[in-house]
């Protein structure tokens, strides 16, 4: 199990170079917004492999902050503001 | 057993969507394989972890997460992609 884990976690690097070195600024928030959800699975996991309660209350705070920023910045950039 | 293979498969469609990600050449096509692994591999991971311990409170926290999910990511793919269509955004000229 925490094999999956580990596979889940090294599939957020590629994700990491995207964020770096995408063209667009919209590419670059697609690959935020898709490695901060592997990262929410992957503390998912590691509070079942763990037995730690807490982790998933991190694992909820930080889909619950990852949506809210992505939202707000897609909204900032749908009118006209940020880097292109 | 069955929750191990729940979660194998979850990660499987994750590597694949990843690979979507990075193949692709187009913001609204990166929507659509992160769609794959966002949606349906994350969602099977959580499946599969609610299967794998048994019954436990934990489940009702996990059942919680993978519905904040999935209402969430839907949400989230459709404000990026009305963000870029309505910025006239073709993906070809990176300016």
């Amino acid at each position: 199990m925490s094999a999956i884990e580990g596979i889940i976690l090294a599939t957020t690097l590629p994700l990491l170079w995207l964020f770096a070195k995408a063209p667009t600024a919209w590419d670059r928030l697609v690959a935020y917004n898709s490695a901060a959800n592997r990262v929410t699975a992957a503390l998912a996991i590691a509070s079942v492999v763990l037995n730690r309660a807490v982790l998933l209350d991190v694992a909820i705070l930080y889909a619950a902050l990852s949506f809210i920023g992505v939202v707000a910045l897609a909204r900032f950039m749908e009118r006209g503001g940020g880097f292109r | 057993m069955i929750g191990a293979a729940l979660v194998a498969s979850g990660a499987l469609l994750v590597v694949v969507g990843t690979f979507g990600i990075m193949r692709f050449r187009d913001v609204y096509s990166r929507l659509q394989a992160s769609g794959v692994s966002d949606n349906a591999g994350l969602a099977l991971v959580l499946l599969g972890l609610v299967v794998y311990e048994g019954w436990a409170p934990m489940d009702w926290t996990l059942l919680f997460l993978l519905l904040l999910m999935l209402v969430t990511n839907p949400i989230a793919t459709h404000s990026i992609a009305k963000s870029a269509f309505v910025q006239r955004h073709t993906g070809e000229d990176p300016t």
